[in-house]
């Protein structure tokens, strides 16, 4: 009575294998903007906010709660409601379906570029599901336990390490699939020490010695120094909604809008006074390159009439349409290339190795080369990104290294320029700020606030997950400390 | 005498209305065993032996007079009227898969309705015309808009997984009712957000016979899976043997108001912290704030940047709204004669709905024919085919691309009218009339939106009965039911949340094709038993067809073609099933005062793991006449006890979940590579992944009942009490997990939920002289349901969720399904208000129960008298116990067109109370310290818009005058009747202010939400019908 039953019940409009190359692309693609929404929710409208990157005028109750440091679980949990589901996994089927030798490259890929995510979530919350994650299915673990940071810190570093020694030439790479590198071996292997790079110093608080090892370890492993060797995945105007940069199209779609010409952007949002004035008092040639405000239809890059407006901005101001925003010749473009780990950010780092002698070379070389390269990382946008190369020497010349000054003060140099040089990738930004404290920023103080006028450490565990897996969110918040948006993560605390 | 057996048949009928009655007995006085049954004409053939003459015939059937006959030698036809006997009931009634069965010999719940009662005071969707008419059954209609969904409920929510809607049948065989399209009560970014209709909307009722509800799975278990929740039964029109052709007509008109105007404030205008909007830019801040000052008439700037008086606009639903029209016109011929009947009708339904620019029509047709084609073969058929076409169905809940959340939500001393044409002519860009974008302006929406659907359906049913004996027909049915719908949503350049637009293209095309074929036995055993068996089987197939074009960014302004887009996706989604089915019942009758009934049914089913994929379902009842078994007071006419335990199982998974599968996304992949990901929970683009399970199996659902039917009176009035108990278990639950496992659900068998409950009915004749007659029904029903169990460390799951997360629906163990959860204001032991002390707001508790979305309690009372050529009826209805939570309620108070915001404008609102470390507080808001901010901060506090939604509404009235036929005579008219009639005229009774508490605006499981669906209406008109 149930002839032909199994092949009815096989779906028609999906494989039943998955395809390893196919799965790879995806989860470069979706990277560590996963899901539509991710960029807007997580980097732009809260982590963006949190560093005075951009600010908000609505309501803190809702999209304000960046700017004004409320609570809004939506938003805040964005990131780990949806990063497990639709990367990890499929890291975890593709990784899963790569077990055979021939396939370690592929494997040894995919398990980097989970690091890189991995990080991304742990960083937002402090302790997460980690050997227990992504086991629904095979091993239906409904309801993962939570690791405390400092093993899922270990074992970051473990499988780069791991992932870094697998690669093996002789046997078979990613080509095209992989939009990162197209399969090459010497470039995943300094991205993968560049990822160390950036676990490593994220200890430098807590665990200074462990953090010695691991970055040193890096850096003699060989870093990403070259414009070639960065990861930028590229991006083409359409003709999908996947095509686009998904920092472009979030940030048009979701507030700024074509043809709202800098007046009706549907959030209220606009970059940060904080972030506008400090280009514009370090005559930061980046500040046309990145920065337009609207006269009419037409976006005005000229320097002088840029201005940010202020966090903590309550209600639609009445001149919001002459605060400065996303210039849609370089950062808008629907074409634009995602900088997910720069030449910038390894040679900041560096510097901060050098300085804390962990590493040996010229530290105010390392910084300078670095300003360089975030200037000159623009022209990957194309035309409207180039910087003169006078207008780099004049700033690199302006901002050297102050290699007489106290480690605080040459931190707050590197970090600052760092916080220049993060713009769009919010999460890193407010990862190393955390750390670091630089640059130094005036939190605001609004009624209803949820940290007492503080910047948030961290953002508060998903309401829904606190009632599904309950018992383990328990535990991860009586290790962890309360469940709050001031609550440091082990990496961060004092 | 003759050496042969003679052979003699005949008809019996009814001499009341000469309606053949089915299953009298015949039996030869003279020989007991010798004897036939009469089939659904009223036929019957009888072989009498030889040996035995005169004949001499008794003719017996429960209801009627026992009638003798003396049938002279020769003779071989015998026509038998039988006089009613007022003592019992004599009802034949439709039960599962269209078996009549005497009414005496049913051992569960069911109520029958004759479809006479859908046609005078319409619906648009005819299961919303259930409404108060039948204990146990909860039929909500939804503010969705003409052509929406229905919601039918029958004894309770039974399950988490399924839908917990009947099984519809035609004719015996059943037809699909999907909803394309659930609006979401969360945050609708994209903002096409309508109810398209379900599958029963497309049902005329002119061609409807009866409706029979069977409410309990005793009744059920022999249509297996789907019937779980109960099935709702509709017999179609059949033409009847007469000479020449009969033709009806039916026409109905009404007009359609909004049944609610809110009460809003109209003291206080536009404007923020008691001031008026000074430029065009402050009339837009505070487009949809009316915290202005005192309403003073004099000139102030609005939106456009017109300076215009400052006077109270009660008129802008009025305004806004039209008067919607629904104009139905059916035509129907019948006939018949010795080679079968026919009936042929036509129908159209136009309506002019409310919201401008609404329009929706429906054309069906339909046929049915019944043929002897041997005198042992005869054939049913029926066949309806269906066009129909909705033009700009509306939005609701969220407020983007809604045309009634702007409408309730403009300043009050705004004429709404001055938002037409809603853009710019120039542009085409949406005319901001507040601050944000996604709050759309009416006038654009309807002008521009596009949310249109083109439907083709079919169902055809043919049924080939072949009576092999006198007492033994094999009979095959086949139905199929193929409906077509092509959808386009567009979002149109210039909407200011979406400045270039988004495209929305499905066509779906749906699928049911049944196949059975039953073996059926009618006969006695010795005098006193009589047996009726029947076998069969059934296969089932199921076919969605979906192909879904998204596509976003129109290249050429107000052009919609997925050639215009920059970014288009194409979607196909193929899902098969099949459920393979044999089934059985037996059915024993002993002196025409007891009867037993067991059934069984086995389901193999495609969508289950191979190696357990077959499920048997059980069901036991029996009838007991009490009044026939002893002698009962002269006033006890009729009296019958029943009780019944059944089986059934239920909510098997959807097609293609037990594996993993992998899915290419559309589009064409990046920089020329192809990209795959884990088989989202739609399509690719959902960002849900549930977690495979194999070895799921359908839920069982498990119903005890009891039940008593007595008549009294000589007739005059009767009674129909049910008890019942529904448990479910091992239902299948989709339980969120941590997405950190990977996945955010997976399917379990787990759940239990309980339904118990008492249904009444009581009917009477309360006047009857010759002139003038009162008949009264009353129908009353309460359910008590309470989840028993979800998952092992799991007690409750979020069902739905109201925008901005200000109110939740859960299922949670110990309560009732649909528990509306918010937050409430903290009292502390004392009972006093605790406040924040930095900004004066109430704090307020975690997530707390305030109410369920779904009314235990319901019942309907219907009068209908008879005055010489006038009639009149009227029904009220009631539902009580349940609770809505009304966005339209929250966001007046937020904008502070509420009369709750009113304390405070001037002088200021003192609040006092404690703060939280529960030392005296008092704070005084005023119109510059922050009176609004207080005031928009109820929003937090969900318990402030939670309502009862108990209501008693007068549901329908119908006038009616039958005209003299002897006026017409030249036209050869049977009868002519002209009705007033209405519909939800008024609301007698409710609590939940400034809404209807009907509201609802979409058919989930989740009920319990209000928020800015179209108008519900009240309906008024004329019908007129005509037969000749």
């Amino acid at each position: 009575c149930d002839k032909g039953f199994t092949e009815l019940n096989t779906n028609p409009n999906a494989p039943v294998v998955p395809d390893v190359d196919y799965m790879f692309s995806q989860s470069i693609l979706k990277g560590n903007y996963v899901y539509d929404r991710a960029y807007f929710y997580t980097s732009y409208i809260t982590c963006g906010n949190y560093v005075q990157h951009f600010a908000t005028a609505k309501e803190i109750s809702v999209a304000g709660s960046g700017d004004k440091y409320g609570v809004y679980d939506f938003y805040q949990s964005f990131y780990f409601r949806y990063t497990y589901t639709n990367v990890l996994t499929t890291l975890r089927e593709l990784i899963e379906a790569a077990q055979s030798p021939e396939l370690v490259n592929k494997k040894s890929a995919a398990r980097i570029w989970r690091v890189l995510i991995m990080q991304r979530i742990t960083d937002l919350y402090g302790d997460v599901p980690y050997s227990d994650a992504n086991k629904g299915l095979r091993e239906a673990i409904l309801l993962p336990k939570y690791d405390p940071q400092e093993q899922i810190y270990a074992d970051l570093l473990k499988e780069l390490d791991e992932s870094i020694a697998a690669f093996d030439e002789s046997k078979l790479k990613f080509g095209k699939a992989d939009f990162l590198y197209e399969g090459s071996i010497p470039k995943w292997k300094k991205f993968a020490y560049s990822l160390m790079l950036r676990v490593a110093m994220r200890m430098t608080r807590r665990d200074p010695a462990k953090a010695q090892q691991w970055a040193a370890k890096a850096i003699q492993g060989g870093i990403i120094l070259d414009e070639a060797d960065q990861a930028v995945v590229k991006y083409s105007n359409g003709p999908q909604i996947y095509n686009n940069n998904p920092v472009a199209w979030e940030i048009v779609n979701q507030d700024l809008q074509r043809g709202a010409n800098g007046v009706n952007n549907t959030e209220w949002g606009k970059y940060s006074k904080t972030f506008i004035d400090y280009l514009k008092n370090n005559n930061d040639p980046r500040l046309s390159v990145v920065s337009v405000v609207w006269n009419g239809a037409t976006p005005d890059n000229t320097p002088a009439l840029q201005k940010g407006m202020p966090n903590g901005t309550d209600g639609k101001p009445a001149n919001f349409g002459t605060f400065s925003e996303p210039n849609p010749a370089t950062i808008l473009q629907y074409s634009a290339p995602l900088i997910v780990l720069s030449r910038a950010e390894t040679h900041y780092l560096l510097t901060e190795a050098i300085i804390r002698g962990w590493a040996s070379g010229n530290a105010a070389a390392a910084f300078k080369t670095g300003m360089e390269a975030a200037m000159k990382n623009w022209a990957l946008f194309g035309a409207a990104g180039v910087i003169p190369q006078a207008s780099i020497d004049a700033y690199t010349a302006a901002h050297a290294l102050n290699t007489g000054g106290t480690l605080d003060a040459q931190m707050n140099q590197i970090h600052t320029q760092f916080w220049v040089a993060s713009l769009l990738d919010e999460q890193e930004a407010y990862a190393n700020w955390r750390r670091t404290g630089y640059p130094v920023l005036t939190p605001v103080n609004f009624t209803g606030n949820a940290t007492g006028g503080t910047i948030p450490r961290r953002l508060p565990y998903s309401v829904p997950e606190q009632g599904i897996n309950k018992k383990h969110y328990d535990d991860a918040v009586a290790r962890q400390g309360p469940d709050l948006l001031t609550t440091r993560i082990w990496w961060d605390k004092q | 005498q003759s050496p042969n057996p003679v052979q003699l048949s005949g008809t019996v009928t009814s001499a009341a209305d000469g309606q053949p009655v089915i299953g009298a007995t015949i039996t030869l006085a003279n020989a007991k065993n010798v004897g036939a049954v009469t089939d659904p004409q009223g036929h019957f053939t009888l072989r009498v032996p030889a040996s035995h003459g005169p004949v001499q015939l008794i003719v017996t059937f429960i209801g009627y007079e026992r009638k003798t006959i003396n049938v002279p030698a020769g003779q071989t036809q015998v026509d038998i009227a039988l006089g009613e006997n007022t003592k019992a009931l004599n009802e034949v009634v439709v039960t599962a898969l269209g078996i009549k069965k005497q009414r005496k010999a049913v051992t569960y719940a069911m109520t029958e309705v004759k479809g006479s009662e859908f046609t005078q005071a319409r619906e648009i969707n005819v299961a919303d015309a259930l409404t108060g008419k039948i204990a146990g059954v909860n039929a909500s209609s939804l503010a969705g808009g003409p052509g929406s969904s229905s919601r039918v409920v029958i004894r309770g929510n039974g399950s988490f997984g399924s839908d917990n809607q009947p099984l519809y049948v035609i004719n015996g065989m059943p037809i699909d009712n999907s909803t394309p399209n659930v609006p979401a009560s969360g945050n609708a970014s994209i903002g096409l957000n309508a109810d398209r209709g379900d599958g029963i909307a497309g049902i005329n009722p002119d061609d409807i016979e009866s409706i029979t509800v069977l409410k309990g799975a005793t009744a059920s278990a022999l249509y297996g899976s789907r019937a779980a929740n109960g099935v709702i039964m509709i017999t179609t029109k059949k033409g009847v043997k007469q000479k020449g052709i009969g033709v009806d007509f039916n026409s109905t008109l009404t007009v359609e108001t909004p049944s609610i105007i809110p009460d809003w404030q109209y003291e206080y205008g536009q404007g923020q912290k008691g001031l008026k909007p000074v430029t065009q830019a402050d009339a837009i801040a505070s487009g949809r704030l009316s915290f202005g000052p005192r309403i003073d008439g004099a000139n102030s700037m609005q939106f456009d940047g017109v300076s215009r008086p400052y006077t109270a606009q009660k008129n802008n639903i009025k305004n806004f709204y039209r008067t919607g029209t629904t104009f139905t016109n059916t035509i129907a011929a019948s006939g018949g004669g010795d080679f079968g009947t026919y009936r042929l009708s036509l129908s159209d339904m136009n309506n002019y709905g409310l919201v401008p620019h609404q329009q929706l029509n429906k054309k069906i047709f339909s046929l049915s024919l019944t043929g002897n084609l041997h005198k042992r073969v005869t054939v049913e058929g029926y066949a309806q085919y269906n066009i129909e076409k909705a033009v700009n169905r509306a939005n609701v809940s969220d407020a983007p691309g809604n045309p009634n959340w702007g409408t309730y939500m403009l300043a009050n001393t705004v004429d709404v009218r001055n938002l037409a044409p809603g853009y710019n002519t120039l542009t085409g860009a949406e005319t901001l009339w507040n601050p944000s974008g996604f709050a759309s302006n009416p006038y654009f929406v309807v002008n521009r939106f596009v949310n249109n659907d083109d439907r083709r359906r079919f169902i055809g049913n043919v049924s080939v009965k072949f009576n092999i004996l006198d007492n033994l027909f094999l009979r095959g049915r086949v139905n199929h039911d193929f409906t077509d719908v092509g959808w386009t949503g567009i979002v149109p350049t210039g909407t200011a949340y979406a400045p270039k637009g988004f495209f929305q293209q499905q066509t779906n095309g749906i699928t049911e094709t049944n196949g059975e074929l039953t073996l059926n036995y009618s006969g006695r055993l010795g005098k006193n038993f009589t047996l009726d068996a029947m076998a069969g089987g059934n296969q089932r197939k199921a076919k969605t067809n979906n192909v879904i074009l998204l596509g976003t960014d129109f290249s050429v302004p107000n052009f919609y073609d997925p050639s215009n887009v920059v970014s288009l996706t194409t979607t196909n989604q193929n899902i098969r099933s099949a459920v393979n089915s044999v089934f059985g019942s037996v059915d024993l009758g002993y002196k025409d005062m007891l009867f037993l009934t067991a059934t069984g049914r086995n389901d193999w089913f495609s969508t289950l793991d191979p190696r357990d994929n077959n499920i048997f379902y059980p069901s036991i009842g029996a009838s007991f006449l009490l009044s026939e078994a002893v002698k009962l007071p002269g006033w006890i006419n009729y009296a019958k006890v029943r009780a019944s335990w059944a089986q059934v199982g239920g909510g098997t998974p959807a097609a293609y979940v037990l594996t993993q599968t992998y899915s290419l996304v559309p589009g064409g992949g990046h920089l020329g590579q192809p990209l795959q990901t884990p088989t989202q929970t739609v399509g690719t683009t959902s960002g849900l992944l549930n977690a495979p399970n194999a070895s799921l199996k359908p839920y069982t659902s498990t119903t005890y009942e009891a039940g008593l039917e007595a008549r009294f009176l000589g007739g005059r009035l009767s009674a129909d009490l049910a008890v019942y108990n529904r448990r479910t278990t091992d239902d299948i639950v989709q339980v969120s997990i941590s997405p950190a496992s990977g996945y955010n659900t997976t399917f379990l068998n787990v759940g239990e939920m309980n339904n118990k409950g008492i249904e009444l009915m009581l009917s009477g004749t309360a006047v009857k002289q010759p002139d003038f007659s009162w008949d009264v029904t009353f129908t009353g029903s309460y359910n008590k349901n309470e989840v028993l169990k979800l998952a092992d460390g799991l007690d409750r799951i979020q069902m739905d969720v109201a925008v901005n997360s200000y109110a939740f629906i859960f299922a949670e163990v110990g309560k009732p399904y649909s528990t509306i959860k918010g937050y409430k204001v903290k009292k502390n032991a004392e009972g006093k208000t605790m406040y924040n002390k930095a900004n004066g707001f109430e704090l307020t508790t975690g997530l707390e129960d305030l109410g369920t979305g779904v009314s235990p309690w319901s019942g309907g009372i219907n009068n209908s008298f008879s005055y010489k050529r006038f009639n009149l009826s009227f029904l009220i209805d009631g539902k009580f116990g349940g609770h809505v939570y009304s966005g339209t309620n929250l966001y007046a108070t937020r904008f502070g067109l509420h009369r709750i915001t009113l304390p405070g404008r001037e002088g200021g609102l003192t609040v006092t109370g404690v703060d939280d470390e529960n030392k005296p507080f008092t704070r005084t808001f005023t119109y510059n310290n922050d009176l609004q901010a207080y005031y928009d901060n109820y929003k937090f506090q969900s318990e402030r818009f939670i309502y009862s939604s108990d209501f008693i509404k007068l549901r329908q009235v119908i006038l009616g005058y039958s005209l003299p036929a002897n006026l017409f005579s030249f036209a050869k008219f049977q009868s002519v009747s002209l009705s007033l009639v209405g519909r939800n005229l008024l609301i007698l009774h409710k609590k939940a202010p400034n809404i209807d508490p009907e509201s609802t605006f979409n058919n989930s499981n989740a009920q319990g939400f209000e928020m800015f669906g179209v108008p519900r209406t009240r309906s008024f008109g004329l019908n007129l019908m005509v037969k000749l």
